[in-house]
C-alpha cells in the first residue's frame, strides 16, 4: 500500500518545482466510495491527494485531453511539465503515447504507482448501496477493507476486484520518473478465455449479442473521450467530410461507430478498461478491444504500450505476415 | 436465411481493385471475353494500401452483400509496400467483423496479377458463390425505410 | 374522479390493456433498465429505481426525421409529424415527468415545435411514485420537485406495499385512461389514501442530499470570471453523459442525410453543449474552446438563463449526472462552490 504521507511529500516537492505547472492525482469523491481526479497547482493543495484501490480513473488521458489554445500575442507558451500519477495499466498509455510521438518525454513527469488491483465501483455500490458519507477503501492482505459511517467491513478481494485486474500483466508502471511504492511483481496472466468463448458462438448468436449492445448505445462519446489513446484533433468519429458514421443513433450507425473506434485502437489499446467502466449503458467495450488485442498478439507478436522505442503496429509489416484468409 | 442458395438472389459485391495489378487483370478478363458473374461493382484505387478498412464497414452499411479487396502479389506492389500494409489491415478487420457475426464469406481479399484474367474469373466466381450461400446482407444495413 | 386501487396481480392485465395503445414502460436490456416500446407485457420491469436514459427519449427521440425529400423535387418533400395513435408512458418517475413540463416551455416558446408538441399531445404519462429514492444522489426536493410530485403526470400510481397500488387520475387524459382500465381497478378507501400520504412524507425525508438554490440564479452572472470554473472543469472529459442522461436537456443538431439516389431526409439528433464542436462556427472559431467555458455554460444555462426566461430551474434533481459522470463531477458540489463564492 502506498504510504500517504510519502505520496503527499513527493507531490509537494514535485509541484514546488519551477518547471512543473500542475500535478494530476486522485482525491476523495463527493459521495460514497468514489474517488475523482485531483488537479494540484500549489504545494498547499497536496493534502487532498490519496491513493487507494478506489482510484480507478486513468489519469494519463488528461495529458492528451488538455486543449492547446493559441497563445495570445506577446505571451510565451507555457512549456512547464505536467506531473501525473499513473498505475501500471495507466503507464502503458503514456508509453504508447510516447511511442506515437504524441508529445516530448520532457513535457511530463511521471509518478508511478505499482498497483495490486482496483475495485469495480459498480460491484462496490451493489454490495453497499445507499452510502452517502465519504467512505474509504483499503487493502489488507487479500481483503478489501471498506470504512464508512464509522464502521468498517472486510470483503474478499476476489469479490470486488475489477475484471481487468484479474488479467493484469503490468502492475508496475513501465515508465516513470519516480516510483511511489515498491515494485509489484506480475500476479496474473491474460489467456483471452473471455474472447475465445465469444469466438466460439455461431454467427447468428454473435450478431444477436452485439445488436442488443449496440442498440443501447446513446453515442455519448464517453468511451472515446476517456480513452487515453483517442486524442486525434480531427477524430474519424466526428468528421463530416467524409462522414464515416452519421450522427443519427441507430443500430447501423452505432455499429459503424464501434467498429471504427475499435479498429482505430488496433495495436494501440493498452487495456486500461476505462471505456467499459464509463459506458452509461454497460456495453462490454473491452470485448471489442480485446479481440483486436488478441489478434494483434497472435498474428503480429506485438503488445502496445510496452516499449517507447517500438514501432507502431500498422506502420510496420513483415514479409511473412499471415496470408491465411487471402485468396 | 443463411442457407439460401436461392438462384433468385443476385448479390451486390463491391470490389476495390488496385490499379496496377488487379484492375489490369480484371480488364484483361474483359478483353479476353472471359465470362464471369456480373455481380461485382469495381472501384479502382491506385493501390490496395489505399483501402481504408472502414470502406468495408461502410460498403456493408450501404447495402453491399460482400466486399472484395484485391491487390498485387506481395513483393510486386507498384508502390513497394502498399499491399503489405493492406494485408495487415485486412487480417485484423476481417477477423473482427467475423467476431461481430458478419459471415466470413462476405469480406474477402485476393492477390490478382495484371496478366491473370483467368484467375480473376476464378476469384469472382468463388466470392460470388460464397456470398450467394450466405444470402443478402441485412445485419447493420442503413434502414432508410425507417425514416 | 374517484381514487382507485389496483391489485398487483392485475398489473399484467392492465399492461395488456395498455398494450392496445403504444405502450412504453421500463424493461431490461441485459441488466440495464431502459424505457422501450413494449410488445409483450411480460417484459415490463417495475422493480427499478430509475432508468439510465430518461423517458424524454420517447417524446423527444434521439433521432427524429423532420422531413423527407427528393433532391431536385422540392414539391415532394413530406413533413414527418406524428398524426395519430395514443402513446402511454407507464411507470416513469415524478422527476422525469416534471422535466417534460419544464422542457415543454421551450418547445412552445419562440416557435411551436410541431414534432414535439404533437408527440406530447398524443402521450399520456402514468407515473410511479418514489416510495424509496431511486438513488442516493436524488435531490428533487431542492429544486421544486418531490418523490410523490404530480406535476406533468396524467395519472399516478403509488405502491402501498401491501400488494396494491393507489391509482389517481390527475388530468383529463388521465381520466380517459382510467376509464379504459375500469375493469381492473377497485375503489380506494380512506385508509389507502392515508397510507399514501404517510409514504409521501416519509419519502421526502429519505432524500439525503440538498442545496438551497434560491440565490443561485442571481449570483451566477456575477461569477463569470471566477476561478471556480477552471477548478470544477479540469477533470471533465467533454463527453455527453450528463447532457444525454439529463431529463431536462434538449439541445439538438440538424443534419441532412442523402443517398446516392437523391432521396434523403433532414433529421435532428441530440447534441451536447459539452462536446467541443458544439459551438464551432462555420469560420472555425469556437467561442467555447475549452471544457471550462462549456461547464460554465452548462451550469449557467440550467440555473440562470432558463430560470430567467421561464421562471423555473432546468434541473429536476434526478441525480443521473452525478451517478454516471465518469470523473465524479457533481453538480451539487459545483453549486455549493457557487453559493460560497
Amino acid at each position: 500500500m502506498v504510504d500517504l504521507s510519502k505520496l503527499r511529500e513527493i507531490a509537494g516537492e514535485v509541484i514546488s518545482r519551477d518547471d512543473v505547472r500542475e500535478l494530476i492525482g486522485y482525491r476523495p469523491g463527493t459521495y460514497g466510495f468514489r474517488t475523482r481526479p485531483a488537479f494540484v497547482y500549489e504545494p498547499g493543495e497536496v493534502d487532498q491527494l490519496i491513493y487507494t484501490p478506489a482510484c480507478v480513473n486513468n489519469l494519463a488521458t488528461y495529458i492528451t485531453l488538455e486543449e492547446k489554445l493559441p497563445v495570445p500575442r506577446g505571451q510565451e507558451p507555457d512549456t512547464r511539465k505536467v506531473a501525473v500519477m499513473v498505475k501500471g495499466c495507466d503507464s502503458r498509455a503514456l508509453v504508447q503515447q510516447l511511442e506515437e510521438k504524441a508529445y516530448d518525454r520532457e513535457r511530463i513527469l511521471i509518478l508511478g504507482i505499482p498497483c495490486t488491483g482496483v475495485v469495480d465501483m459498480a460491484k462496490v455500490e451493489a454490495r453497499f448501496p445507499g452510502i452517502l458519507e465519504t467512505g474509504e477503501i483499503s487493502l489488507e492482505g487479500d481483503k478489501f477493507v471498506l470504512s464508512f459511517d464509522g464502521k468498517s467491513e472486510k470483503v474478499a478481494k476476489e469479490e470486488l476486484l475489477a475484471e481487468k485486474c484479474r488479467r493484469c500483466r503490468y502492475p508496475t508502471p513501465l515508465v516513470y520518473d519516480q516510483l511511489l511504492d515498491d515494485e509489484v511483481k506480475r500476479f496474473a496472466e491474460d489467456d483471452y478465455s473471455d474472447i475465445e468463448e465469444l469466438e466460439k458462438r455461431s454467427g447468428e448468436e454473435k450478431w444477436a449479442y452485439w445488436e442488443e449492445k449496440f442498440s443501447r448505445c446513446i453515442r455519448c462519446y464517453s468511451c472515446r473521450n476517456v480513452c487515453p489513446m483517442c486524442y486525434c484533433e480531427d477524430c474519424v468519429l466526428d468528421r463530416l467530410r467524409p462522414q464515416w458514421m452519421r450522427r443519427s443513433v441507430d443500430t447501423s450507425e452505432n455499429t459503424a461507430f464501434h467498429v471504427a473506434r475499435a479498429y482505430h485502437l488496433a495495436g494501440r489499446c493498452i487495456q486500461c478498461g476505462e471505456c467499459q467502466r464509463v459506458c452509461p449503458v454497460d456495453i462490454p467495450l473491452m470485448e471489442l478491444n480485446r479481440k483486436f488485442y488478441k489478434d494483434v498478439e497472435e498474428l503480429f507478436d506485438y503488445e502496445p504500450g510496452t516499449e517507447t522505442e517500438a514501432e507502431p503496429l500498422l506502420s510496420t509489416f513483415k514479409v511473412d505476415d499471415s496470408q491465411e484468409y487471402i485468396m | 436465411m443463411a442457407e439460401k442458395t436461392n438462384s433468385d438472389f443476385e448479390p451486390n459485391i463491391v470490389a476495390f481493385l488496385c490499379n496496377w495489378c488487379s484492375y489490369a487483370g480484371a480488364d484483361l478478363a474483359g478483353t479476353s471475353r472471359i465470362e464471369y458473374p456480373p455481380n461485382v461493382r469495381i472501384i479502382r484505387v491506385m493501390c490496395s494500401g489505399r483501402v481504408n478498412p472502414l470502406f468495408i464497414m461502410n460498403a456493408l452499411q450501404q447495402g453491399a452483400d460482400g466486399v472484395l479487396i484485391s491487390g498485387c502479389y506481395p513483393g510486386d506492389c507498384h508502390y513497394m509496400q502498399g499491399n503489405y500494409y493492406a494485408r495487415r489491415r485486412f487480417n485484423l478487420m476481417r477477423n473482427f467483423l467475423e467476431y461481430l457475426g458478419v459471415e466470413p464469406e462476405r469480406v474477402r481479399m485476393s492477390w490478382v496479377s495484371a496478366s491473370d484474367g483467368i484467375r480473376w474469373k476464378e476469384v469472382i466466381e468463388e466470392v460470388t458463390e460464397g456470398v450467394k450461400t450466405v444470402g443478402p446482407m441485412d445485419k447493420f444495413k442503413r434502414r432508410q425505410l425507417n425514416w | 374522479m374517484a381514487v382507485k386501487k389496483l391489485s398487483k396481480e392485475k398489473m399484467g392485465d392492465v399492461l395488456a390493456e395498455l398494450g392496445k395503445f403504444r405502450l412504453i414502460a421500463p424493461a431490461k436490456s441485459d441488466e440495464v433498465v431502459i424505457f422501450k416500446e413494449i410488445q409483450d407485457p411480460g417484459e415490463v420491469f417495475l422493480d427499478y429505481g430509475n432508468s439510465t436514459v430518461p423517458p424524454k427519449k420517447m417524446v423527444f427521440p434521439q433521432t427524429e426525421t423532420l422531413f423527407r425529400f427528393q433532391v431536385g423535387k422540392p414539391e415532394l418533400a413530406e413533413k414527418n409529424v406524428e398524426e395519430e395513435g395514443t402513446t402511454v408512458i407507464f411507470g416513469l418517475r415524478p422527476c422525469d415527468a416534471r422535466a417534460m413540463s419544464i422542457v415543454d416551455k421551450l418547445f412552445g416558446w419562440d416557435y411551436d415545435d410541431p414534432y414535439y408538441q404533437k408527440r406530447r399531445e398524443l402521450t399520456t404519462l402514468v407515473g410511479m411514485a418514489c416510495v424509496e429514492p431511486p438513488s442516493i444522489n436524488c435531490f428533487c426536493t431542492s429544486v421544486g420537485g418531490s418523490p410523490f410530485g404530480t406535476e406533468g403526470l396524467d395519472m399516478m400510481l403509488t405502491d402501498l406495499s401491501d400488494d396494491n397500488y393507489l391509482v389517481r387520475a390527475l388530468t383529463e387524459k388521465g381520466e380517459k385512461l382510467q376509464e379504459t382500465l375500469a375493469d381492473y381497478l377497485g375503489d380506494a378507501g380512506d385508509r389507502d389514501e392515508k397510507k399514501a400520504e404517510e409514504l409521501a412524507s416519509q419519502a421526502e425525508d429519505k432524500i439525503k442530499r440538498s442545496i438551497d438554490p434560491g440565490g443561485i440564479p442571481d449570483k451566477l452572472p456575477q461569477l463569470w470570471e471566477h476561478e471556480l470554473w477552471k477548478r470544477v472543469s479540469d477533470s471533465c472529459l467533454g463527453c455527453g453523459i450528463c447532457t444525454f442522461l439529463c431529463p431536462t436537456c434538449h439541445c439538438f443538431d440538424i443534419q441532412d442525410e442523402v443517398e446516392e439516389t437523391g432521396e434523403g431526409r433532414r433529421a435532428r439528433m441530440w447534441d451536447s453543449c459539452m462536446f467541443s464542436e458544439y459551438t464551432v462556427h462555420a469560420s472555425g472559431h469556437n467561442p467555447r474552446p475549452t471544457r471550462k467555458e462549456r461547464t460554465r455554460n452548462r451550469i449557467n444555462h440550467k440555473y440562470s438563463y432558463y430560470p430567467e426566461r421561464f421562471d423555473v430551474i432546468a434541473c429536476v434533481g434526478c441525480g443521473r449526472c452525478i451517478n454516471l459522470c465518469p470523473v465524479n463531477i457533481d453538480i451539487l458540489d459545483i453549486l455549493e462552490q457557487v453559493v460560497e463564492a
